[in-house]
């Protein structure tokens, strides 16, 4: 599972530097839409969400570096 | 001298975001886990303002009311103080269940963007959080700089550090207090530091697509054990878990998002995660947007995670016996879990969006809940 996701991963990776192209400033519209964000609009249910993986799951990180505080141990 | 034109496009472009992105946004959040376990009432509030195109402040702050009961190992003749005592019990008297707890959280954020003159943008943040026996304060700082002349790649550099404290009720002859005496029972405070430190690198692939890579670096070093989780040790003996006091781990995430079409849009996002207390785990997660018309905008989202055990685990009643680390603590073990949301916002008017969402997250074969928010988006 791990070796087909890194696999994976790599060829999307490799494939993407083929199709990168030169987008003018003026071009960037639907770049800057929130629905181009994971998180949406409703950063406040992105951020409660967080939270709950944040307690309930050992893994931390990956989010960013700017966070709250958690309290959950 | 076509550059001049784009670059005013651009800066139009940018004013015309930064207008939009001025917003109070207020939510309330509620968290079920049913079955007498946790639920959390959580009011929010967040502002965003711009001030001008070179700075942009964003302020958040909430409060949870915790109750419910979490699962641990217990002293089932204790009554009220089940959750607390280190000491030898009768085998059968030692249970495995929901010790219920009630709590309130507080916390509050703050955020600086700070723009330069060549767009590269300074992010330095504050955070804190408050409970009755948890107080944590954290600062941030992430820098943002474009690789080439069209702004179409850029790299960010964060660091982060959180200085938290525990309180940790403690009894005559639990480890943590020996060093105490006089008093039958006492709390005291533990401390925990955190440092995450993230390196990303974002590449806009076409006009409706982009992708982000980054590795990210944790370091705990403190009081890393919860104070309320129990092991059982030597089948008779109640006492509290000991974690290590120290934990690095780390990772990379990757997140594609893409514009399918003017309507419909896509984010895949991927993580793997590795720490020195054996924890590997996989995240893959994939949460769309469809706009439906001028008023409503739709989304479901889902998201799949997977964990291995610490090394140190075991959910086991005979197991541990003199480990220096042991833990039971069900967030420790092997395990998977699902999430899954769907979204309605209403755009009552230009600046007014009703914003509404339902979840269901669930670790199957140890617990399920649901999650409701409800709340407004004003844009001014």
């Amino acid at each position: 599972m791990t070796r087909l996701l890194m696999l994976s991963t790599l060829m999307f990776l490799l494939g993407g530097c083929g199709m990168i192209q030169d987008v003018k400033p003026w071009e960037k519209d639907q770049l800057a839409k929130e629905t181009l964000t994971p998180a949406g609009s409703d950063t406040n249910l992105h951020a409660f969400r967080k939270h709950l993986y944040f307690s309930k799951e050992a893994s931390k990180g990956g989010g960013g570096v700017a966070g709250g505080g958690c309290g959950c141990n | 001298m076509q550059l001049k034109p784009s670059l005013l496009a651009f800066t139009l472009l940018l004013a015309a975001h930064a207008q939009a992105d001025d917003y109070v946004a207020v939510h309330y959040i509620h968290y079920d886990e049913g079955s007498g376990r946790t639920t959390i009432q959580t009011p929010t509030v967040e502002i965003n303002k711009d001030f001008g195109t070179d700075y942009t402040l964003n302020l958040s702050a909430g409060r949870d009311a915790l109750s419910g009961a979490s699962p641990t190992w217990y002293d089932a003749t204790s009554g009220a103080s089940a959750r607390l005592p280190d000491h030898a019990v009768p085998a059968n008297d030692i249970h495995y269940g929901n010790i219920a707890y009630d709590d309130n959280r507080t916390f509050v954020s703050g955020a600086l963007t700070t723009r330069f003159e060549n767009r590269d943008a300074l992010t330095v943040g504050l955070n804190y959080s408050s409970e009755s026996d948890y107080l944590s304060r954290g600062v941030s700082a992430e820098y943002l700089h474009y690789l080439d002349e069209g702004k179409n790649r850029s790299v960010s550099v964060g660091l982060s550090y959180q200085k938290n404290s525990v309180d940790v009720h403690c009894f005559l002859g639990n480890t943590i207090c020996d060093a105490i005496s006089g008093a039958s029972s006492k709390t005291i405070t533990k401390d925990l530091d955190v440092i995450n430190a993230e390196i990303g690198l974002t590449q806009i692939l076409d006009t409706q697509s982009l992708i982000k890579a980054s590795l990210f670096y944790n370091y705990e070093s403190g009081y890393l054990s919860n104070p309320y989780m129990r092991v059982v040790r030597n089948k008779t003996h109640l006492v509290e878990e000991a974690k290590p006091d120290t934990r690095k781990g780390g990772g990379a995430t990757l997140t594609y998002s893409r514009a399918l079409t003017d309507d419909l849009s896509a984010n895949l996002y991927y993580r793997f995660y590795h720490d020195d207390w054996g924890i590997t785990s996989h995240t893959i997660s994939l949460s769309t947007f469809y706009t439906l018309n001028d008023t409503l905008t739709l989304g479901l989202a889902g998201r799949y995670y997977t964990q291995s055990a610490a090394w140190f685990y075991h959910p086991g009643k005979a197991h541990f016996t003199d480990e220096t680390y042991a833990s039971s603590d069900r967030r420790m073990g092997a395990w998977h879990a699902y999430d899954v949301k769907v979204s309605a916002d209403i755009h009552v008017s230009e600046a007014i969006t009703i914003q509404s969402a339902a979840g269901y997250y669930t670790q199957p074969g140890n617990f399920h809940s649901r999650y409701l928010s409800v709340g407004m988006k004003y844009g001014f």
